[in-house]
């Protein structure tokens, strides 16, 4: 693509969200709206800058970050490691299907009071549900990545005399990075949103948490804050999930 | 023995409950606390709530007002997806405004809309009506674009104005996409519908869900997840049947449907 169609598409892309803006202003501007239901945008931002240097709110973005990294985590390492051995070993898949089966289409959420009740209030049991939630797509892509690996990879590499064991390392895994990278990425936008939403069920502290204490109290520009951060916070991840991206599948060919 | 496996191999999801069923009754034997009630406790509370009259209404008012959001969802996410995916100025149009969008947990958004709408049967629609739309848009996107240039110039030549194109050559070349689209918004419009009324707290299944489990009925809340997990469960395959019927000639992509929140 040329400059000039970037910069196209680059234009054409602001004009929806400008559009959104100038309709939200004109909205509480014009007094269709009392500014207690919907607060102009200028409020909401000027309030985002301000809140964003007061400790109380690094502090519930903190708590924010941590848990969904955490449950993050887990699902990755839990995720692609039964994810590969399901397509290394007919036996473990035969076990794993099924089961994956019954419990991807669950809803998660739904579990969400067990893990209250089993594992507490605290931490743990957001960091279950996000684990939870962000587990079945990077399982299934990396079960389909390593499954779709070409035969002829695994043959040159027994021809040169790698061992069976080290071949699920050394050429199913790696040819499976791409495809483990958009199961990642899915579940890495499921992280935003499941944290965000177990915080607003049940916490004393995180973004979720504000959006809740702020509604309580209908404080309508407080409640737009939480939201607008963990959109960006989504896109600032995607963005570095995008650049972890690039460097990892630096040699690959077209991607 | 043929026969043997293939009935083994329809019959394993149905093992696999049974089995998740077990490990949930021998891990709350072993732990024994009130908060965890064995697996045969909880199925024995289903029947209660099913047949309580009031949840029933509840339970059934939920997946009404479910119902609802999902068919206008698919009717206006299909055709804006299609347009995206064959027009390149209309999808630069809409793709950042999506991609915004798209970490926002639409449920949160159930406090907000509350205040404009009400708690009425309209905020909760139009907050799962938001949810679907997000994947039903993307995979319908996906599934026009991927679509042979050469099948449209043919079109094109045998005189098929552009309106008539996208219906009669796009939208069934992207049919499989599309209703992998259609499967994900299903799950997802089921957890934006129990999540939602966790959130507003007034009626529908979340509502019961959560009304057990501050008063601490323990069997009821596990016997309610064990109702919308079965709804998951059967929604889904119930929409995987219907999906392999319309798409027969599609050779068959994910079997399971990469669902999320």
């Amino acid at each position: 693509m040329n400059v000039r169609a970037v910069t196209t598409d680059f234009l054409l892309g602001i004009v929806p969200i400008a559009l959104a803006i100038a309709l939200w202003q004109a909205i509480s501007s014009f007094g269709y709206a009392p500014v207690t239901l919907l607060p102009p945008p200028g409020l909401v931002f000027q309030r985002l800058a301000q809140q964003l240097f007061t400790g109380s709110f690094q502090h519930a973005i903190g708590a924010t970050l941590l848990r969904l990294f955490a449950g993050f985590s887990i699902a990755v390492v839990v995720g692609v490691g039964v994810g590969l051995a399901a397509a290394a070993s007919p036996a473990i898949n035969a076990v794993v299907r099924p089961i994956v089966r019954v419990l991807a289409p669950l809803p998660k959420v739904a579990l969400y009071p067990a893990m209250l009740l089993l594992v507490g209030f605290g931490h743990e049991s957001k960091i279950a549900l996000v684990a939870a939630d962000a587990l079945f797509p990077i399982l299934l892509s990396t079960y389909y990545g390593a499954t779709m690996v070409e035969q002829k990879l695994i043959w040159s590499a027994m021809a040169a005399g790698t061992p069976r064991h080290q071949i699920l390392f050394k050429v199913v895994l790696p040819a499976a990075v791409p495809s483990i990278l958009t199961g990642c990425r899915i579940g890495l936008v499921i992280s935003c949103i499941v944290v965000f939403l177990a915080e607003m069920i049940t916490s004393t502290e995180g973004l979720g948490h504000l959006l809740v204490t702020a509604a309580r109290t209908f404080q309508a520009v407080d409640m737009f804050v939480p939201l607008i951060t963990i959109s960006l916070l989504g896109l600032i991840l995607n963005g570095l999930l995008q650049a972890v991206r690039a460097y990892l599948l630096r040699g690959f060919p077209e991607v | 023995m043929i026969a043997g496996r293939a009935l083994l191999s329809r019959s394993a999801p149905l093992l696999a409950c049974l089995g998740l069923l077990a490990i949930w009754q021998v891990a709350a034997l072993i732990l024994k606390t009130d908060s965890f009630p064995t697996a045969l406790e909880a199925l024995r509370a289903v029947p209660s709530i099913l047949g309580d009259k009031e949840s029933l209404i509840n339970i059934l008012a939920s997946l009404r007002r479910m119902a609802i959001a999902f068919s206008v969802a698919v009717a206006v996410s299909i055709p804006l997806g299609l347009m995206m995916g064959r027009n390149r100025y209309v999808a630069s149009f809409f793709n950042p405004l999506l991609m915004i969008t798209y970490p926002v947990p639409k449920a949160a958004l159930m406090p907000i809309i509350m205040l404009w709408l009400g708690v009425g049967d309209l905020a909760k629609m139009l907050v799962i009506f938001l949810g679907v739309s997000l994947p039903v848009i993307y995979h319908s996107f996906q599934g026009a674009r991927a679509v042979e240039e050469k099948m449209l110039w043919s079109g094109a030549a045998m005189g098929l104005s552009a309106a008539q194109r996208l219906i009669r050559i796009v939208l069934p070349a992207a049919l499989p996409e599309i209703l992998t689209g259609c499967r994900t918004g299903l799950v997802l419009a089921l957890i934006t519908m129990v999540t939602s009324e966790m959130i507003a707290r007034q009626s529908g299944a979340g509502n019961i869900l959560f009304n057990a489990l501050d008063m601490g009925q323990y069997e009821t809340v596990y016997a309610m997840i064990i109702v919308i997990g079965a709804m998951g469960i059967g929604l889904d395959a119930a929409f995987e049947k219907l999906r392999s019927r319309l798409v027969r000639w599609s050779e068959p992509g994910f079997d399971i449907p990469l669902s999320f929140a």
